[in-house]
This record gives C-alpha cells, sequence and structure tokens, in this order.
C-alpha cells in the first residue's frame, strides 16, 4: 500500500529531517527552507502573494505512521512548542481564513491549502500513515517539540510520547 | 527481525518471530480484507452531484443498485499519480458489472486534469470538485482515498492511501463485494 504522504516536487537541497522511529510508531519532522515551501505551493498553482504570507511563518511537516496500536490519535492541539520554557503558539486554520480573505486566495486553493495541513485530529489505524504541516511563528533560535499521541480506538491506551530538542526554523 | 542462532534456542525464536509475522498478517487482513481496506459503518453517503471534464452532471443517487468505487485524487499528490494507472487498468475489467468507477479531482483546474489524465488514464473521465467543497463534506481521510458505497447509498469500505488495484488480492476483493 502506497501511504498517504504529502510529497514536495522539487529536488534541491534536501530538507531537514528530525527522526524518531520504533515498533510503535515512525515519526519523522520535515522542514522546507523557503525556497523549498515556496517550490511546494508553486507546484500547487498557488499564487505569489499567497506563498508570501507562507513565507512569513514557519512549517513543521511530521511524516506518522502506526506500526502497532488499533488506533493512534494525531491531535496537534496536543503537542506542545517551548523555547526558553515559554509556550509557542501554534497557528490554527482559522488564521489562514482571514489572511486568505485578505488576499482573496480561490476557495479552490484554499481546500488544497487545507489538505496540505495536518488533520486536527485523525484515528491512525494500524499500518495507516499521514503527513501535513503544522505552523507556528517564525523562530530565530531552536526549540523544543513535544509530540503526544494517545493510544487505542477509545484513546484507552497508554499515550505515547516524543521530544524533539533543538528544532529550527531553517530561514 | 531478531539475530537468529542454531539449536533449540534459535528454532523457538524463530518460532516466536513467525508467530507474531502471522499475528501481524491477521491484524492487517481483518475480516479477510487485504491491506489498507477499512470497514465503516454503513452510515448514508453524503450527497455528491459534479460535473465531469465534459460537463456532464454525475448524482450519486443516480448509481443506487450498483456499488461505486468512489477514488478522491489531485495530481499534486504523488500517490494518486502513481494509483492512477492501476485504475485504468481495471476500468476494462468491471465495465458492465455492478463496480461504478467515479473519480473525484479535488479543487485543481481543468487544464491540470485533462492534462494529466489524458497522459496516463485516457479512458478516466474524472468528476470535477473544482472548489474543493464536494471533498470537504465527503472527508475521505487523505488523498488519495477510495470510498465503497454499496447499493443501497450505503458507506461500506474506505481504502486509505494509494495501491495497485490490479494486483490479486485487491481484484479479489472487488469481484466478491460486487456478488454481495
Amino acid at each position: 500500500m502506497w501511504p498517504v504522504i504529502i510529497k514536495p516536487v522539487y529536488a534541491a537541497a534536501p530538507p531537514i529531517l528530525h527522526k524518531y522511529e520504533d515498533d510503535e510508531i515512525f515519526l519523522q519532522l520535515v522542514i522546507r527552507n523557503d525556497d523549498q515551501l515556496a517550490a511546494f505551493y508553486v507546484g500547487r498553482e498557488f499564487p505569489k502573494n499567497a506563498i508570501n504570507e507562507i513565507l512569513k511563518t514557519c512549517f513543521i511537516t511530521p511524516l506518522v505512521k502506526n506500526n502497532k496500536f488499533d488506533a493512534l490519535w494525531i491531535e496537534p492541539d496536543s503537542w506542545v512548542f517551548t523555547l526558553d520554557n515559554q509556550p509557542i503558539e501554534r497557528i490554527k486554520r482559522d488564521y489562514w481564513k482571514k489572511i486568505w480573505k485578505d488576499v482573496g486566495l480561490s476557495q479552490a486553493h484554499q481546500a488544497t491549502f487545507g489538505w496540505t495541513l495536518m488533520p486536527e485530529t485523525r484515528d491512525l489505524r494500524f499500518d495507516e500513515g499521514a503527513g501535513g504541516s503544522i505552523v507556528i511563528p517564525e523562530q530565530t533560535r531552536p526549540f523544543t517539540l513535544r509530540v503526544h499521541f494517545n493510544t487505542g480506538l477509545y484513546k484507552e491506551g497508554k499515550p505515547k510520547v516524543i521530544t524533539f530538542k533543538d528544532v529550527l526554523c531553517p530561514n | 527481525m531478531p539475530k537468529l542462532t542454531t539449536g533449540p534456542t534459535g528454532i523457538i525464536k524463530l518460532l516466536i518471530y513467525i508467530g507474531l509475522l502471522v499475528a501481524s498478517a491477521n491484524a492487517v487482513a481483518k475480516e479477510g480484507l487485504p491491506k489498507g481496506i477499512m470497514v465503516l459503518k454503513g452510515q448514508d453517503a453524503p450527497p455528491l452531484v459534479l460535473k465531469n471534464l465534459d460537463g456532464k452532471i454525475w448524482d450519486i443517487e443516480q448509481s443506487r443498485g450498483h456499488w461505486v468505487f468512489l477514488h478522491f485524487w489531485a495530481t499534486w499528490c504523488g500517490p494518486c499519480r502513481r494509483e492512477m494507472p492501476t485504475i485504468q487498468a481495471i476500468l476494462q475489467e468491471f465495465k458492465n458489472s455492478r463496480l461504478e468507477i467515479v473519480l473525484v479531482n479535488t479543487a485543481e483546474s481543468e487544464d491540470t486534469v485533462f492534462e494529466f489524465i489524458g497522459a496516463v488514464a485516457p479512458d478516466l473521465n474524472p468528476l470535477m470538485d473544482t472548489d474543493g467543497q464536494a471533498t470537504e463534506l465527503w472527508q475521505p481521510r487523505g488523498l488519495p482515498a477510495t470510498f465503497f458505497v454499496d447499493p443501497d447509498g450505503k458507506l461500506q469500505y474506505l481504502a486509505l492511501g494509494g495501491r495497485n488495484w490490479h494486483e490479486p488480492a485487491y481484484l479479489d476483493f472487488l469481484n466478491k463485494i460486487i456478488k454481495k
């Protein structure tokens, strides 16, 4: 089976990767620089003014695969970004709705953009994978990301927690 | 894979490993389904009325009495691009059967879709979800994704991600469901 992965269409310098894998889960963070991120959306025929708005922020693209559990819950609201022990607020979908209205982005491109983001909630079934971007404000210093997954069809299992340190927005 | 050694201990480890593999395969193939096919709860399919590339309207309500293979995709999605020729490959096999193969392109222009489909799967004529709202309504968990709607208009299965539909396991699955 070919996984659902949002795949970039360019091939310049490789993106920055942070990877975790065990017998329960595969998790990789892909962080693209401005050129790579712009190319990703140019490939989806986004207009320049929309891409400029995207480049004002920091996109982190987790790729997740459930290797063990009946269900592994992707819920970005429970993922915590911190810098100097202070939380970094995630940029959510409502922010983009306003931005896209201001720049006049077509409904079709808004829909496509939505499909490039990580779902707000998704019960990944055994052997299922998913990918999508999570957005935070641009950061100039390394930060920490604590990823929290509930497990089990009814979230009855032991949570899975993975911490990535020294994550950096590339530009 | 565990390191294997000779002697009784090695054989026991090997048997345990084989046992784990079998258990894993069973977990994938619940209800005898091929990998990546999820059973749904038989809920009513959402409405779907869209035009194809020729401007002809298709309404899911008109497909009662048939199984519908309803495939959501986009040209920018790598797994979708790899999967499309395999859908083209099964089109003839299920022509005049109880399986109707229907594609929904998510939020792309006619030019983009025509250029891709014309080169890769010229016998397919996708429905155009030009503003992406039909896909939003159906919530296919990701792209690509394929819903199976039964002859009563109920959602029975969802195929997650892309695959080679021309492989025997998936052909068997399709042949079995249309006999239900």
